[in-house]
């Protein structure tokens, strides 16, 4: 029985390390992709063009425009009109344009309430809404209000509000996700086109046996990519805090890699060609993905979707890898993440090895 | 002068040659033909001529010569091709009729009264013209090929290259490709470049080209080759027994071949005689296929495998309707039939790779139910799938050692078993050399050694000659011939190619999915007294059930 098992586990691993291109994508997927994920991302505004148009001949506006400085804004641009402006924003020269018109300074001085125009390009939403929280802050300061109260805030768990580390380890769970299920689903898929599957079936070994072998083959390949990950990036060079247990996060990364590996397994019962099994696993994995809660927190997803986000084991596995990460929860409090990855990894299995594993 | 010259083209590949320095000459009206293996160099010359790949040496048509595929836009005009594969230029759902208005279209044809006469002819050669509003999908192997051909015709070219259209096609329906061509050659003055891998079609073209291992081996009429090999064609079994594996003698199908004169009268030769020959002139090892005494005891009984009603549908379709077949020990059956008849269903069905619908089947005396039943079974059976499934990235030591394991064989047995094999069936050279780098002659016969390392009592090949050259082919049943007399093993085969009947003890063929035939070779030939060959009487079934 175990002779099978190493037998078919062994075969996998040096099949995986043969085909180099393979290898290259997974050596990528783990270490620069998740570099890039976590380094690239930029919440706070950078080298923000800015344009104005200036119809109260300065003072006020001048001094609002020169708070506007780098390196997060660029200089701000003046234009004749709103006209040119607002052109000038249509063709992306101009992110943010602010309208100074003859009323406001008058209404300013007189104490009444001056009304200061922002145009916003909404598709680069997050860089000139936080433009827009900059210019609030600076009216504000402006307004100097009577009102004494000073917000001092205490960051718990992610200290540093680090979103570099944030972001990377966001990026390597979404990694150990697309990479187990399209693995697993191309090992299965790759023999079925080329009919050694049913020759495997036909052989007088369970043929659990073999999908077990072969899965777990393929979870193993992850699992090294996970450590790959964890020494060189997240660790190396984001210096992420680990305030949990390593070796949970491990544990709980195996089963989750394995629950993954079922669904790869589905995608390989139901799919014809590797060709399928690509245009396959986009379609399962964008929703697990989204309704994982990796992107959008899942207390601010409408209900229906928050009962569904209930069966994407994703949402086990960020929620059990953030509380080990950040929160340091202990190991046997985990254990409703380790339920719901479990679970759902068993039914898949159980749907695979009837779909794919048996003779009639 | 000739309409068509083709002078010293070479295509090759990253790895290897394609076809090397071919040199051909055609004259309006008239039918070359190639005949050869996969990978002989057929579809290579045909798509240098057609001008869609890059090639070496110059081609030259009604005076225009090319030498890239960027020159050759000029004649494309003028050209039609036919990729190989069976309805590989059709769009499954598409109807007939929008499939002639789509190629008219995109070559920009101008849909006059004559046009439409012109198709509503070739819809009537086809014989198609009953179902214009049925869609490609759903028409048969030997319907799809009719369409993609008339497709080709639309625009009267004057170069036609068809890459096998009638491969894996029903008897009947080649029968009438074969009729529109020459109705074409003769109407229109087309050339036509055809390649085949049937020998029996060669006599339907004007001049006939041998392609072997990338080189035209030999070139002229039918009566002309055959004619040139008749010195060294001699009839069977008098081959001197040599010592030495590299003889320069080789027996198959009831004919010696041997360059030094034989003791016994000379046969009719064959086409076949051709690629033997040649084979012995440039010292090409045919290996001999040896096969010793099986080393487990096995009791074969009586009745291996008794089916009775299969029937197996998908959907609408009836793949498999009510087949009733029985093999016994020891037998080798030939289950015979076009692409699509249901061979490789049925032969999924017998496995337990599909369920069954309806009816019976018995396995060894166990009557199957369910897959309980066939798990002691598995020990027993050898299945070879098409195209010879083995895992690619491992050599064929691995690939052997590998299914060895998968059989719980001890490992000392196996290596042991495999070296004998590898041995006995003359791929020792490849061992270490992985699947896709291997002749498919080779695979061929190492799959079969992959499938026998357990010592089965029943063997199921699914298309095992396919695609395989001449003597590979003649070395593969001598290796079923074999294993027959030495194992008493019963062999279930199917194929396409009618003519390997021959080699069969009985044959049951298969006609859209029901069984038309089912008799011994003997009887089948009593049958028909005036029949040459087993094409003509199967095509003598074929017509019967219309």
């Amino acid at each position: 029985m175990s002779r099978i098992f190493w037998v078919v586990f062994g075969k996998e691993t040096l099949s995986f390390l043969r085909s180099i291109g393979l290898v290259a994508a997974v050596l990528y997927s783990f270490t620069a992709d998740i570099y890039i994920a976590g380094k690239g991302i930029q919440i706070t505004p950078r080298n923000v063009k800015i344009g104005y148009v200036d119809d109260t001949g300065g003072g006020i506006s001048q001094k609002i425009l020169s708070r506007l400085h780098k390196p997060e804004f660029l200089p701000p641009r003046r234009f004749k009109s709103q006209e040119a402006l607002s052109r000038a924003i249509f063709d992306k020269e101009i992110l943010v344009g602010i309208l100074f018109d003859q009323d406001f300074e008058k209404d300013f001085r007189q104490g009444k309430k001056a009304q200061l125009n922002l145009l916003l390009d909404a598709t680069a939403a997050s860089q000139s809404f936080t433009t827009l929280g900059y210019l609030q802050n600076i009216v504000m300061d402006f307004s100097r209000p009577n009102f004494p109260v000073v917000i001092k805030s205490h960051k718990l768990f992610n200290q540093n509000a680090d979103n570099h580390s944030f972001m990377a380890l966001t990026e390597m769970l979404s990694v150990i996700t697309l990479l187990i299920v399209i693995l697993t689903a191309v090992v299965f898929v790759r023999e079925k086109e080329e009919g050694t599957w049913d020759i495997m079936l036909l052989m007088p070994v369970n043929p659990k046996l073999i999908i077990l072998a072969k899965s777990l083959s393929q979870v193993m390949i992850v699992m090294a990519g996970v450590l790959l990950a964890l020494g060189f990036v997240i660790f190396g060079a984001f210096d992420t805090p680990m305030n949990g247990s390593f070796w949970a996060f491990m544990l709980l990364t195996f089963f989750y890699s394995f629950s993954s590996a079922g669904i790869g397994l589905f995608v390989a019962a139901v799919s014809k060609s590797t060709m399928q099994v690509a245009q396959l696993s986009i379609v399962i994995m964008m929703p697990l993905i989204f309704l994982s809660g990796a992107w959008t927190p899942i207390y601010a997803m409408h209900p229906v979707l928050q009962f569904l986000s209930l069966f994407s084991p994703l949402r086990y596995y960020i929620e059990g890898s953030e509380s080990i990460f950040f929160r340091g929860t202990d190991l046997i409090d985990l254990w409703p993440y380790f339920g719901g990855v479990l679970l759902l990894g068993v039914l898949l299995y159980w749907y695979g090895f009837r779909k794919i594993g048996k003779l009639f | 002068m000739s309409d068509l010259k083709v002078n010293k083209v070479t295509v090759s590949y990253k790895k290897q040659t394609g076809i090397k320095e071919a040199s051909l000459q055609a004259q309006s009206g008239e039918i070359i033909g190639f005949i050869g293996a996969d990978g002989a160099g057929k579809s290579s010359l045909m798509h240098a001529i057609a001008g869609v790949i890059r090639f070496e040496g110059e081609i030259s048509y009604f005076g225009h010569n090319y030498h890239s595929p960027r020159e050759a836009e000029k004649i494309k005009p003028h050209t039609g091709l036919m990729p190989q594969g069976i309805g590989l230029v059709l769009y499954e759902t598409l109807t007939v009729a929008e499939h002639l208005s789509f190629f008219a279209n995109i070559r920009g044809l101008r849909q006059d009264a004559a046009f439409r006469a012109y198709q509503e002819k070739l819809l009537h050669m086809a014989g198609l013209s009953d179902f214009t509003d049925r869609q490609a999908g759903k028409l048969s192997g030997g319907m799809m090929q009719k369409l993609s051909l008339i497709c080709t015709l639309l625009h009267r070219p004057k170069l036609l290259i068809l890459d096998e259209p009638t491969t894996g096609v029903d008897p009947l329906s080649r029968l009438e490709l074969w009729e529109i061509l020459d109705t074409i050659r003769k109407e229109e003055g087309t050339i036509i470049v055809v390649s085949t891998a049937y020998m029996q079609e060669a006599a339907k073209m004007d001049r006939v080209l041998l392609f072997d291992g990338g080189e035209i081996i030999a070139r002229g009429t039918v009566p002309e080759l055959t004619e040139s090999v008749r010195a060294y064609t001699f009839e069977a079994g008098a081959c001197p027994e040599k010592e030495d594996v590299e003889s320069d003698c080789f027996t198959f199908d009831r004919r010696s071949y041997s360059l030094d004169p034989l003791s016994v009268p000379r046969a009719e030769p064959t086409l076949e005689a051709l690629f033997f020959v040649n084979a012995l002139r440039t010292k090409r090892a045919i290996p001999k296929i040896e096969i010793d005494a099986r080393e487990s005891k096995m009791e074969i009984p009586e009745s291996v495998m008794e089916a009775r009603g299969l029937t197996k549908r998908f959907g609408n379709f009836t793949a498999n309707d009510h087949i009733d077949m029985r093999l016994r020990g020891g037998d080798i059956v030939g289950l015979l039939g076009a692409n699509g008849t249901g061979k490789t269903t049925f032969m999924k069905m017998l496995l337990g790779l599909y369920p069954i619908d309806e009816g019976e089947l018995t396995l060894l005396g166990k009557s199957i139910r369910s897959s309980a039943d066939r798990q002691e079974l598995k020990a027993k059976i050898g299945y070879v799938s098409q195209h010879f499934a083995l895992y690619k990235d491992m050599t064929v030591r691995e690939n052997l050692i590998y299914f060895a394991n998968m059989h719980h064989i001890p490992v000392a047995t196996a290596i042991k078993r495999i070296n004998r094999y590898a041995h006995e069936l003359g791929f020792d050279a490849y061992m270490d050399h992985s699947p896709n780098e291997l002749p498919l002659g080779i695979n061929q016969r190492f799959s079969v050694a992959a499938s026998l390392l357990h010592e089965p009592v029943i063997l199921f090949l699914d298309e095992p000659t396919s695609g395989v050259d001449t003597i590979a082919r003649a070395q593969f049943w001598e290796m079923l011939h074999r294993l027959k007399a030495s194992w008493g093993i019963s062999i279930l085969i199917t194929t396409h190619y009618m003519s390997e009947a021959e080699y069969c003890n009985r044959v049951v063929l298969m006609r859209q999915g029901r069984k038309i035939a089912d008799d011994t070779v003997e009887k089948l030939y009593a049958e028909h007294p005036d029949a040459e060959n087993f094409e003509e009487i199967f095509l003598s079934y074929y017509r019967d059930e219309i």
